[in-house]
């Protein structure tokens, strides 16, 4: 059959290759000019890789890209940009102190001689978020605006640009429910007005709702590209999972669960962030805490862990109350955090795997004052052996390894410290399938052991496969607290967005 | 680790060497015991500023103090030993003193979490009041004998104290760096202060040591000073801290922190003082020097920038052979 649709994007036969993670294996597909096209996969699977070739971010890569038939290799994002391919991020950064206008035609001002004009620039802008029906003005210092706002600001920017294509992704991680429902108006307006839509939502209800045709991305390969009308949910999760079960967060073991109380708190809060949250966790336990963006879950595990200073509320770890002031006295305490964000929280990029394992409790390998590195090494190749650490190499630069070697890394530092207590904030960011499964061994590893573990994540299959009790967060409360008995998605997010009240409430 | 065939140590050695051949080849003299001495002599005081300024500089911080407290410790230290103290105590006394004024930087850095620049910047015009202040800007005058043959005699014939102690705080520098918690916190802190906190480390105490260490390196160049000329002025050491910096960086300690090795500062502080002492033995005039100390400050920096060009070209090399060992391809579609 011949094709009548006009392709706006091919990807032909493109590989990416990070140290240690084939990214992206040959893949190849197109896009078709004024549609919403959905790019599926879980984490990993390569989605950002992809995209962040079309938009000039990666620029080394084999295989081609073709805009409107011809091949384009863009130099960095501007150069995409330039080329109609815009981008909305997931967060979106503007810059408080200017306003939307200012922001909007950031680095491409209209001139007046050698002047900004400062009055087109708010007519060109203006008129955009006419069109956007936004309620604010150009003239509006971006630092007032709210989540959803500051996306349309987002969009006006690619508009200004003249975008062709925009890609969003995850673009409704932190917005409410009507503004996600504006977002999705807008979207098909773009779409009727010719643009076409990169989709990137690990919510799979939105890609029904709006999508027209979508791609699924496994393990860096191309699985298949259809009509979303033609799938059902199921089918497309089949095709996003794959037959590789062992990626998915499965307890092998359970019941683990001891007598003692290692860790309570009661009534923590930090005034204006989180309040009144209480809860206990028994030796060889995983204890789930779930909750959507802006539901202050990490704050509150940093404020046990001693990075966040606490207005009220009492620790106790193993019956006796400790006032932890700092994560050094934390660490002394036996507790050990993995940040949320491994690169800039949890490892040092100048440190080699040894340095880096060693770091949480240097005093193991220091005699007399002086640190020997053969110990560190030896230290850190039992650990290499323990989590499978790829390249195998102490001496290795943590921050070449891939991003689940990284992860593996730093739990690690826990492990040579020998805490008692991990919390583990969304453990599997950022993470490919295959270490994800590693990691999760390691967590049911730690258990066997007598440790306990308090696991943060946005991923609510983890909390949901890997959890003993489920504690489900909403805007810095704690709604509910579930033991992990046969629950599934739809029972812990409506806790989580808050339906379940809400609705039982209208009716 | 693999030895490195292009370390910053090697690459300096080979500058010096260099700079060596080319000055005594225009003027023997220079290849004279006498002259390689001086060169040595010349380093110290720069040398022990620069091993102390070290520090700071891989927690990527600075202390434009040093020059000052110099002065500070040349000036007590000169007075008390004037009053008849103990040269030994007056000595001890000095190095206190070095430190407690590290201390309060560190403590302005981490208690008022002011920017370290901002801090030592304040502390660099205090300090140097108080130096003033306690001479009533008069210098100290008549050094004792005692003192001044303990810091300035030799050792033994032609190899004086002073270069000793230069080579020994280094060797314990070094020490510090590679071998103690504390040198291990300083290049964590350098390389990432959020991650190494929440390693529970203590980043206020080690940062508080490391200008500490600063301080006491100001303290022993001060003291030195004072032996030398037998007497101190409270205007001493005035931009010091600026050749001590150019030292750290032609050894390679990055401003941006995590990065710095004390042998290659003090071997940056001998190559500084090679082209000085080299530059007046072959007849340049003065002003050129400068000029002459400018370029090797860039010409160093920029040899960093390429060698680390080269490091990551060799990295990737490396991994891609990795890659196609461990991670076969798969079947594409």
């Amino acid at each position: 059959m011949k094709d009548q649709v006009e392709k706006i994007i091919k990807f032909q036969h493109v590989s990416k290759v990070f140290p240690g993670v084939r990214a992206l294996n040959n893949v190849s597909f197109d896009i078709q000019k004024g549609e919403i096209h959905a790019l599926l996969g879980e984490n990993g699977a390569g989605k950002s890789t992809l995209l962040n070739i079309l938009h000039g971010v990666l620029t080394e890569y084999d295989g081609e890209v073709h805009l409107n038939n011809q091949i384009v290799k863009f130099k960095n994002a501007n150069d995409a940009i330039h080329h109609g391919i815009s981008k909305v991020h997931q967060e979106v950064s503007l810059i408080p102190e200017l306003t939307v206008g200012q922001n909007i035609v950031l680095g491409y001002e209209p001139k007046k001689g050698m002047l900004i004009d400062n009055k087109s620039i708010h007519e060109k802008a203006n008129e955009i978020l006419a069109k956007l029906r936004c309620n604010f003005k150009s003239e509006d210092k971006a630092g007032t605006l709210s989540t959803g706002e500051m996306q349309m600001v987002a969009i006006a920017k690619a508009l200004y640009h003249k975008a062709e294509v925009i890609s969003f992704d995850e673009p409704t991680a932190s917005l409410s429910k009507s503004e996600t429902d504006s977002l999705f108006e807008i979207i098909n307006e773009l779409k009727q007005n010719g643009i076409t839509i990169l989709y990137v939502s690990h919510r799979l209800e939105e890609i029904f709702e709006i999508c027209d045709r979508a791609t699924v991305l496994r393990d860096g390969t191309f699985i298949e590209s259809f009509h979303v009308k033609d799938v059902s949910k199921e089918q497309l999760i089949r095709k996003m999972v794959g037959r590789d079960v062992s990626s998915f967060a499965v307890r092998n073991k359970k019941g683990m669960i001891g007598e003692e109380t290692v860790l309570e708190v009661k009534g923590l809060t930090i005034n204006n962030v989180f309040e009144d949250i209480s809860f206990h966790l028994k030796k060889g336990e995983i204890l789930g805490f779930f909750g959507l963006v802006g539901s202050k879950r990490t704050d509150v595990i940093r404020t046990i862990f001693g990075a966040e200073k606490k207005s009220t509320g009492t620790i106790l770890l193993n019956g006796n109350e400790v006032d932890i002031k700092s994560s050094q006295q934390a660490v002394k305490l036996g507790l050990g955090l993995v940040p949320e964000n491994r690169k800039t929280q949890g490892f040092l990029k100048f440190f080699n795997n040894a340095d880096n394992i060693a770091l949480t409790k240097l005093e193991k390998f220091t005699k007399f004052g002086l640190i020997s590195h053969k110990k560190k090494t030896e230290n850190c190749e039992t650990y290499i052996n323990e989590i499978n650490l790829r390249p195998a190499n102490p001496h290795y630069l943590t921050n070449e390894l891939s991003g689940g070697n990284q992860q593996k890394v730093v739990i690690s530092k826990w492990l040579s410290s020998d805490a008692s207590i991990l919390f583990l904030d969304e453990p599997t960011k950022g993470v490919d399938v295959g270490a994800k499964a590693e990691i999760y061994r390691v967590m049911e590893g730690l258990l066997e052991k007598g440790k306990s573990i308090i696991i943060v994540s946005s991923e609510l299959p983890e909390v949901l496969g890997m959890s003993d009790r489920i504690i489900v967060m909403r805007e810095g409360r704690k709604v509910i607290e579930l033991k992990n008995n046969g629950l599934n998605e739809e029972d812990v997010l409506q806790y989580a967005m808050g339906v379940t009240k809400n609705e039982s409430q209208v009716i | 680790m693999k030895a490195k065939l292009f370390s910053r140590e090697a690459s300096l050695i080979f500058a010096i060497i260099m700079m060596v051949i080319i000055f005594s080849a225009i003027e023997p003299i220079y290849l004279s015991g006498g002259n390689l001495l001086d060169i040595f002599d010349q380093t110290v005081i720069n040398g022990l500023l620069a091993i102390g300024i070290t520090y700071a500089i891989i927690t990527g911080g600075i202390d434009l103090s040093i020059g000052s407290i110099f002065a500070v410790v040349i000036v007590i230290t000169g007075d008390l030993l004037v009053r008849g103290m103990n040269p030994v105590f007056a000595i001890a006394i000095g190095m206190g003193l070095g430190f407690v004024l590290g201390v309060v930087n560190g403590l302005l850095i981490t208690k008022l979490k002011l920017q370290p620049f901002i801090a030592t910047l304040g502390t660099m015009s205090a300090y140097r009041g108080i130096a003033y202040i306690y001479t009533g800007g008069w210098p100290v005058l008549d050094i004792p004998d005692n003192f001044r043959s303990m810091l300035a005699g030799d050792v033994v014939k032609d190899v004086p104290v002073s270069v000793i102690i230069l080579i020994a705080f280094t060797i314990v520098s070094h020490i510090v760096l590679k071998y103690t918690k504390l040198g291990t916190y300083i290049f964590a802190i350098g390389g990432n202060e959020e991650a190494t906190k929440l390693s529970g480390v203590n980043v206020d105490r080690t940062k508080i040591l490391t200008y500490a260490l600063c301080g006491v390196g100001a303290a022993l160049a001060g003291m030195i000073l004072l032996a030398r000329l037998g007497s101190g002025e409270p205007a001493t050491g005035q931009g010091y801290e600026l050749n001590a910096i150019a030292a750290a960086a032609i050894g390679g300690a990055s401003l941006a922190g995590g990065k710095g090795n004390m042998i290659a500062t003090l071997l940056g502080a001998i190559l500084l003082s090679a082209l000085k002492v080299g530059l007046v033995v072959v007849g340049v005039d003065s002003f050129w020097q400068y000029i002459a100390t400018g370029a090797i400050i860039v010409v160093a920096a920029y040899s960093e920038v390429i060698q680390d060009k080269f490091k990551k070209l060799r990295v990737v090399k490396n991994k891609n052979n990795n890659k196609n060992t461990n991670y076969p391809k798969s079947v594409g579609m």
